[in-house]
């Protein structure tokens, strides 16, 4: 069963599937090959991806597009669904510390028309309900709600407001106004405290004043009666201690997963799996448990590949440190078509990267969690992480993608690219990706190979 | 040894024979861009070849650039414009540390490091208002050519302010001041001020001194002088500048080469 890590496309896949199960592939519940998703749910754009050929990535893929079929499963098995929508990760560790409670991310429809090439019209019949393409894809989840062909009805929609992207509140109001109702919970701008304000410290080396903390957390506290209610359980602190732990072993497992992957002379793992991994932090696709063999999978394959020194893309390869996740998927494979390689990310939930204090009451110790998130503080405060995180994987550049339409913060883009030019010295480009970006393919594979080939110059200097 | 450059630009092929061991340009040309552009680009090719009296086979490497630069078979390799525009432009002109290049479809800010390598770039190339289409948009609608608009530019007293951020729309404003009595001179300078306004909010402020112009755009008179004022400092337009993307091309066919005379 063991064969050299290369990339497959699907056709490719059709085969080596053929052969893994006549070598005896043990798979999940959800397992098969991975043609069925583009025959049965018209994920298209399968077909235009190159893979990883490992069981492992197998898995991954097959856990993700499967997430709404599993959903559906569990609300037949009588548990309660939780939409847990813009927090990015924060919710759904208290969900899951409760019995028969499954959150999942209505955002993540955001993928939908690209995994299915808008051939399901989820972006138009969002412009026909008044959000049109100014605003983020994530716009998709709003037909998705509506038509019901996608993830089933939440029992509860828990969605952050405030220091969010306004977009995504504009989505959300929507939404509510179309009779979903939403449990909104308010989160704070994340200031530097001011001198002699009492503070508190947060994961990824920040701080907040404790009136922010404290605020947050009495946020929380709502959340968890409202999520102990659906239930039928009140969420005590030794359930959510254990769910916090449970949480942790999930984020240990990315940790080490991208620290053996990005830091790896040569990469062991494609770029587009390794973004599909991360995205598991904030939501662990609709199943916690399954999560924890997913990602153990995965990291023992690469752990493997390392000791073997096999590597799916050379050493040669300039690294490259990517900022935003990307509407369509392909563009993580240009980026290696084209000679380059990631040695670290910045996906937007850093987060939900970081380990949960466990030392701390649990409803405090997600309240820091929570105020860490990138997007409720200054573009600075996330610059200077994503600078500290090229030094440590040698960063050669940066890309900065833009999601069309998304308006985290205007000027985000320039002001990361300012931080880094100026700490580090090192090029770094933005680029706009749109949920299929067939048509720019020319256009952004110009300016990725610009950027590759600045930075292979710049080791001849 | 005797390498060639081809850039298939939006607008117009150009292409460049350059002979490294005399650090000296043999031949270059241009032609108009169509469909048919690796035709077009091989007949360019064969044309500079038999000015310079070369066969085929005595060049050592052929490098495509440019936006159509996938579709030259022919080359050896391919390389992005900004790369070559940066080789070009150093090779003629060694102390550049910012070069715009405005095209027909896109615009450049490539910021320079001791030795031409890149340090940065930034493109625009998702619209056309900071490109050299605004001007063929307002020389078709005036039905005139790039010299008569840059002769109008220069007489302008008071350049028009255009402030719509698309072509499309700006081309409304433009037909909007005309009717309302604006002199021709100013609109054609407004929007030389305008496409220039766009490249800076591109350049961002990684602005160094000495700046070159460079593109086909370089060579409409005005365009500099636009630039500068959005700027706030000197800008020189590189020696021919529509050849300085295909020059890099030919001097990445070949060993590295001295910053210096290139012939031009």
């Amino acid at each position: 069963m063991n064969t050299s890590p290369r990339k497959l496309n699907l056709d490719e896949w059709d085969d080596r599937y053929e052969q893994l199960r006549r070598d005896g592939l043990r798979e999940a519940g959800y397992g098969g090959p991975l043609r069925r998703h583009v025959v049965r749910e018209k994920d298209f754009r399968l077909q235009q991806l190159q893979f990883d050929n490992s069981p492992a990535a197998l898995r991954l893929w097959n856990f993700l597009l499967t997430e709404n079929e599993r959903l559906h499963q569990a609300r037949a098995n009588g548990h309660k669904i939780v939409g847990t929508m813009k927090d990015l990760g924060t919710v759904p560790v208290m969900a899951y510390a409760l019995p028969g409670v499954r959150a999942f991310y209505p955002d993540g429809a955001w993928w939908t028309p690209c995994l299915m090439e808008c051939s399901d019209k989820l972006l138009q019949q969002a412009e026909a309900m008044g959000i049109d393409a100014s605003f983020c894809p994530v716009r998709a989840m709003l037909p998705a709600f509506e038509n019901g062909e996608h993830f089933p009805q939440p029992d509860l929609l828990v969605c952050s407001t405030g220091a969010v992207c306004d977009d995504f509140s504009a989505i959300a109001q929507r939404l509510e106004h179309l009779g979903h109702p939403i449990f909104w919970w308010e989160i704070p701008r994340r200031r530097q405290p001011a001198p002699g304000e009492m503070a508190c410290a947060l994961p990824g080396n920040l701080a907040a004043p404790k009136i922010q903390v404290d605020c947050v957390r009495t946020e929380l506290q709502r959340i968890g009666k409202a999520l102990g209610h659906l239930a039928g359980k009140t969420l005590e602190d030794d359930c959510l201690a254990a769910g916090i732990r449970a949480a942790n072993q999930a984020r240990r497992l990315l940790d080490s997963l991208r620290r053996t992957v990005y830091f790896a002379p040569a990469a062991p793992l494609p770029a587009l799996e390794m973004l599909v991994a991360e995205m598991l932090a904030i939501h662990f696709c609709s199943d916690r448990e399954e999560t924890i063999v997913v990602l153990d999978g995965l990291l023992a394959e690469v752990q493997l590949r390392v000791r073997r020194n096999q590597f799916i893309v050379s050493a040669e390869a300039v690294r490259i440190f990517w900022v935003n996740p990307v509407a369509d998927l392909r563009a993580m494979n240009l980026l290696e078509e084209l000679g380059g390689r990631i040695c670290g990310s910045d996906y937007m939930f850093t987060h939900a990267l970081d380990l949960i204090p466990e030392n701390l009451p649990p409803l405090e110790a997600l309240a820091r969690t929570a105020l860490a998130d990138p997007m409720v503080g200054p573009t600075s405060d996330r610059a200077m992480r994503i600078v500290r995180e090229c030094q440590a994987g040698h960063a050669e550049a940066v890309v900065v993608s833009r999601i069309p339409g998304a308006s985290h913060c205007a000027r985000e883009g320039e002001i990361i690219r300012e931080i880094v030019r100026q700490t580090i010295g090192i090029p770094a480009i933005e680029l706009e990706i749109p949920p299929v970006c067939d048509a720019l393919l020319p256009s952004l594979g110009s300016r990725l190979q610009a950027l590759v080939e600045t930075a292979r110059d710049r080791r001849t200097k | 040894m005797i390498c060639a450059g081809i850039d298939a630009g939006s607008r117009s092929i150009k292409a460049v024979l350059f002979d490294t061991d005399r650090s000296h340009i043999l031949a270059s040309g241009l032609t108009d861009q169509s469909v048919e552009q690796e035709r077009l680009a091989a007949e360019l090719f064969e044309k500079l070849l038999k000015k310079a009296g070369l066969e085929r086979s005595q060049i050592s490497g052929v490098v495509a650039t440019g936006y159509g630069r996938n579709a030259i078979r022919f080359a050896d390799t391919t390389i992005t414009e900004i790369t070559c525009h940066a080789r070009g432009v150093h090779r003629l002109v060694p102390d550049a540390r910012t070069i715009i290049e405005i095209g027909g479809q896109d615009s450049k800010v490539i910021s320079l490091e001791d030795g031409g390598h890149v340090r940065d770039f930034a493109m625009n190339d998702r619209c056309a208002a900071g490109t050299g289409r605004f001007l063929e948009m307002v020389a078709a609608r005036l039905d005139m050519n790039w010299e008569k608009l840059a002769e109008l530019a220069r007489q302008s007293k008071k350049p028009a302010l255009i402030s719509n951020m698309c072509v499309v729309f700006a081309e409304t404003e433009i037909i909007g001041l005309l009717a309302d009595g604006k002199p021709l001179p100013d609109v054609v300078a407004g929007v030389q001020n305008s496409i220039a306004t766009r490249v800076s909010a591109l350049a961002g402020r990684f602005v160094s001194p000495p700046v070159y112009f460079t593109g086909g755009v370089a060579l409409q008179a005005g365009m500099a002088r636009a630039l500068e004022e959005v700027l706030a400092c000197t800008v020189r337009v590189a020696p021919q500048p529509q050849f300085t993307g295909a020059l890099g091309a030919a001097l990445s066919a070949g060993p590295a080469n001295k910053a210096g005379d290139s012939g031009l």
